[in-house]
């Protein structure tokens, strides 16, 4: 008779519309995200009013620890149809490698460094390194998480690029090897980049006293890189 | 939307099949996107860090007659540092921080020819930016000194800055920047205005900080000219003479 009927509704909700907004945001992280570089050492940089980007492409970055030791990345061309690709990041590190160890088995004929290929293989994968070129062969034979470990142990000596005041080029310390191997990588780009001034980024913490940089800014001096950029945070007018 | 519907209403064929519902549940592809969103959200860095490009000058030994002497009137040297006790130890503040200073004095430094301190001028600033009073900024600190000394180009500055946010130069927003910075750089080279040169000297217990904070202070108060410079004997005794004299 009067039986109300109670219309049964589906509890489904469809997912599709909510699939299709995450994948479109998941494209847009995907496309701008550039990850974080791991290093062994986190610094706070200070800030300043400056604007101008750091590049992301040849740079040779300097990374100096409050502790003063100092760390080296490079990044080669971004752009792979540059060169058919070969002044890419790894190629070059590879380029670099093989040209600061044979000026250093030039100098220390006593102590020479010989890699396998395989090592070669491993050093261009590597993104921030920073070893003494006699612990080379030791470090690039290690698993990825124990050379994580030693270049971030502070207190490790064989951490860090040693440098020193030297002045006299015909005998360069380890730090001076690495920079001219760097410039004389073959890779154009960054050639001109770092003769520029924006190819070679220094890298230091807030609290990092000025007489631990001092010593990698009168090195870049005495290597004739006199232009170079300093990374910075941004800092708003009103601080 | 997900599910297809496939309707027969036809029925003529022979082997017509069964109204069917194919429905795909999305939820778990959903759930999927979210972990891949959150794994990219945290792994971005969407702030690029900035650069501050600097010259130094060459290592080489340069005669002292080639030397570009700066006018006297004109030089101003600063000797950024950390806040010192008597003793050179450097002080703390609770957080552990050292505490930024700045040093600075005009012209020659205030030593006779035996070397030693005669009235020392050496004044102490920090590094403490601007304030808004009002409708007008006030510099204040170290900022307040460089300030007054390039007045005269910070004030032709001021008034190009004003045409340029009016956009007089040019309508197209990236000429009127280009425009405006070519007249900035002539001005700040305008060698007929009196503008200081600044001589930057860092101790070693100075913070990085520090550093970055005096080159800082060139570009906001429009300074172009300006160098890094080794400290020397002098310079640590004038601010061990100021330290004796001022120090709580």
């Amino acid at each position: 008779m009067g039986k109300v009927k109670i219309k049964r509704k589906s509890t489904l909700i469809d997912m599709t519309a909510m699939s299709d907004v995450t994948v479109l945001l998941l494209t847009f992280f995907m496309l701008t995200s550039t990850f974080l570089q791991k290093e062994p050492v986190t610094v706070i940089t200070p800030s300043s009013v400056s604007e101008i980007k750091v590049p992301t492409a040849n740079v040779a970055q300097i990374l100096v620890s409050p502790e003063g030791k100092v760390f080296l990345s490079i990044a080669g061309e971004a752009d792979p149809t540059v060169a058919d690709g070969a002044w890419a990041s790894e190629p070059i590190r590879k380029e670099v490698l093989a040209n600061a160890v044979s000026e250093y088995n030039r100098l220390h004929p006593n102590k020479k460094v010989s890699l396998t290929e395989k090592d070669v293989e491993v050093f261009s994968k590597i993104g921030t390194f920073g070893v003494p070129f006699q612990s080379l062969e030791k470090f690039l034979r290690m698993s990825q998480t124990e050379q994580d470990k030693f270049i971030s142990d502070m207190n490790n000596p064989q951490a860090g690029i040693p440098i020193d005041d030297n002045q006299n080029l015909e005998k360069p310390n380890e730090f001076q090897i690495w920079m001219r191997a760097i410039y004389s990588s073959g890779n154009d780009n960054l050639q001109a980049s770092m003769k520029k001034g924006e190819g070679i980024a220094v890298k230091a913490g807030k609290d990092t006293p000025y007489s631990i940089v001092h010593d990698v800014l009168d090195n870049l001096q005495t290597l004739k890189m006199n232009r170079f950029s300093l990374m910075t945070a941004l800092k708003t007018e009103a601080d | 939307m997900a599910q297809i519907e496939q309707s027969d209403k036809g029925g003529k064929k022979k082997g017509a099949q069964k109204k069917m519902s194919i429905h795909v549940d999305f939820t778990p592809m959903v759930d999927m996107n979210m972990l891949l969103i959150t794994f990219f959200m945290l792994c971005t860095t969407m702030i690029k860090s900035q650069t501050l490009q600097i010259t130094l000058p060459t290592n080489e030994k340069v005669e002292q007659s080639e030397k570009n002497k700066a006018k006297e009137s004109e030089a101003i040297t600063l000797i950024v540092d950390t806040d010192r006790d008597e003793q050179g130890n450097v002080k703390k503040d609770e957080e552990g921080r050292p505490k930024n200073v700045v040093y600075f004095y005009a012209g020659q430094p205030p030593i006779d020819e035996n070397g030693h301190v005669i009235n020392n001028t050496l004044e102490r600033k920090e590094f403490l930016g601007d304030v808004k009073e009002g409708n007008r900024t006030v510099q204040r600190g170290i900022r307040e000194i460089l300030h007054n000394r390039n007045e005269k180009v910070l004030d032709k500055i001021a008034v190009l800055k004003e045409q340029w946010r009016k956009k007089e130069f040019s309508p197209n927003s990236d000429i009127n920047d280009s425009i405006y910075q070519a007249k900035a750089k002539e001005i700040r080279n305008d060698s007929t205005l009196t503008r200081p040169v600044v001589i930057i000297k860092a101790t070693p217990e100075a913070s990085w900080e520090s550093l970055i904070g005096a080159l800082d202070e060139m570009q906001i108060n429009q300074i172009s000219r300006y160098q890094i410079d080794n400290i020397n004997g002098v310079d640590s005794m004038l601010i061990f003479d100021y330290i004796s004299k001022n120090g709580k």
